[in-house]
């Protein structure tokens, strides 16, 4: 049986109380929220932190709100919330899409968005969606305030730009323009329990209902260290209208835009080929969300 | 250290002293006896472990006890009525749904936890709500059959206590 090393363990009852806690700690504290990855952690010896702070006595963090323009998500609302919300899953279709692929149903009752962003796998299915929504994530420390996007978050695989004494409040998304449409796509051995082998998540947005490509962001997940952008595969879409010719040749860059490796999921070779087949399904499904969208909105 | 804890479990308020390193698998089993619970991989990957709580089925080997101080857990020793075995367990016993027995108790709280949320499930939403709890000798078939029959029972069980005014 795999048993856990000693640790402190708080339960704060305030945002206030769980940064001078982390303040005091420096890197002797982490945060548990689901602890779908923590506690995995710990048990293999990887991570042996004194102090375990709980924040799920913090209420406004287990939130999801909406303002003017953006879609607000406390770090501890669960992965099952957002799978299975009928809100998010209309306003962000992409988010609950990714989120219904996590690990298994028994993990996501437990697993938070925060603690899937914050872990920062390689391969974690959370981080992709909301990079192509353009999603922003709050950071708090005692007496201080930060807004990263999270375009810029990962610095490689497990780390972040994030600071030992900094909590992960709240996710900040705009919600999508009209004429936008969305696509996760998840590459596995089975249906459920595994990571990734390749993923793609997609969104293109129309100049109008027939028009050209007037914003494209691809992003591909577990093929570099961290989840990146197809970059050259993005601008090739750029100005242009749709079509499978078109999709065609930007997964062919994609494929050029990945760098993965081998291992005991997949090959480096596979999976650059597997970059192409679901960058263009990604592509294809997008478009018909837009044109699903139209038609909809028409009657 | 350890702290005097208080945990809710099948209805019960139970006391212990837990150190924070313990999990609730070990509390379940370890302190309160309660052998109902599996300790398979310890990790999340097989589901032995599965409790119900809050209403929602979880993994009880990646939660501290002390997480679990306020919750209302439910185990599989909790789940039988005063008449006898609870619908699920009637059926996984009929329709031979369990061999060795060890993924037993996770695969029928996975499914009450589907089957209180979603009375009448199709094939596929029981396969999936079962799907992070591994059983290493039926090949699922006659487990997926038991929980079909089970919504059926159920059904008829709730239209009966309707009717009768219960
Ligand atoms: C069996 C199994 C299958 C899995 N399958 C998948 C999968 O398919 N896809 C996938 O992406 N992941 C998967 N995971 C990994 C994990 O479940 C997810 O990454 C999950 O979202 C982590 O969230 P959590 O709340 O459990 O994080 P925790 O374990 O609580 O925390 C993870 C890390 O983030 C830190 N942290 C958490 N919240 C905050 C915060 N608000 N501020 C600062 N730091 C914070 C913690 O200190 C810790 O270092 C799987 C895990 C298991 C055990
Ligand atoms: S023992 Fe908990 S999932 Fe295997
Ligand atoms: S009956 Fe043996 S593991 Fe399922």
């Amino acid at each position: 049986m795999l048993l856990l090393p000693k640790f402190d363990y708080e339960e704060p009852k305030s945002l206030q109380e769980a940064l001078r806690i982390f303040s005091e700690l420096k890197g002797k504290a982490k945060v548990i929220a689901g602890g779908t990855d923590l506690i995995v952690n710990m048990k293999k010896g990887i991570v042996a932190p004194a102090c375990v702070v709980s924040l799920r006595r913090i209420g406004p963090l287990s939130v999801v709100d909406t303002k003017k323009t953006v879609i607000e998500i406390g770090s501890h609302v669960t992965v099952s919330e957002l799978a299975s919300s009928g809100f998010l899953a209309a306003a962000l279709p992409v988010l609950a899409k990714a989120a219904a692929t996590l690990g298994s149903p028994l993990i996501r009752n437990r697993a938070t968005i925060g603690g899937n962003i914050v872990t920062a796998r390689p391969a974690a299915d959370l981080p992709p969606a909301l990079m192509v929504l353009g999603a922003k994530v709050e950071l708090k420390s005692k007496g201080k305030k930060r807004t990263v996007p999270l375009d810029g978050f990962f610095t490689g695989p497990g780390s972040t730009v994030m600071d030992d004494d900094e909590v992960l409040t709240k996710i900040v998304t705009p919600g999508i323009p009209p004429f936008t449409g969305t696509d996760y796509v998840k590459l596995m051995h089975r249906a459920t329990l595994e990571i990734a082998i390749v993923a793609v998540a997609s969104r293109i947005t129309l100049d109008g209902p027939a028009g050209p490509i007037k914003d494209a962001r691809i992003v591909l997940n577990a093929v570099a260290p961290k989840a990146v952008h197809a970059v050259s595969a993005e601008r090739f879409l750029l100005g242009e209208r749709p079509s499978e010719e078109l999709f065609t040749e930007a997964a062919r860059r994609a494929m050029d835009d990945a760098s993965p490796i081998d291992d005991i999921r997949g090959g480096a070779a596979y999976r650059r080929e597997m970059v192409g087949i679901l960058t263009k399904r990604a592509l294809s499904k997008a478009l018909d969300e837009v044109r699903g969208r139209e038609t909809r909105g028409a009657r | 250290m350890k702290k005097l804890i208080s945990l809710s479990v099948n209805g019960k308020e139970y006391e212990l002293a837990a150190a924070s390193n313990k999990t609730l698998t070990q509390a379940l089993r370890d302190d309160l006896g309660l052998l109902g619970t599996k300790e398979g991989c310890g990790v999340g990957d097989c589901g032995a472990c599965t409790v119900i709580m809050d209403g929602k089925p979880v993994n009880s080997c990646l939660i501290l006890a002390v997480q679990a101080v306020g919750s209302e857990i439910t185990t599989i020793e909790g789940i039988a009525g005063t008449g006898g075995l609870h619908p699920i367990q009637k059926a996984f016993v009929d329709l031979g749904a369990i061999q060795c027995g060890f993924c037993t108790p996770g695969m029928i709280l996975s499914a009450k936890g589907l089957l209180d949320s979603k009375p009448e499930p199709t094939e596929r939403e029981i396969r999936e709500a079962l799907s992070g709890n591994l059983c290493r000798c039926t090949g699922y078939q006659k487990i997926v059959e038991a929980v079909q029959e089970a919504a059926k029972t159920m059904k008829k069980e709730q239209r009966r206590d309707y009717h009768e005014g219960v």
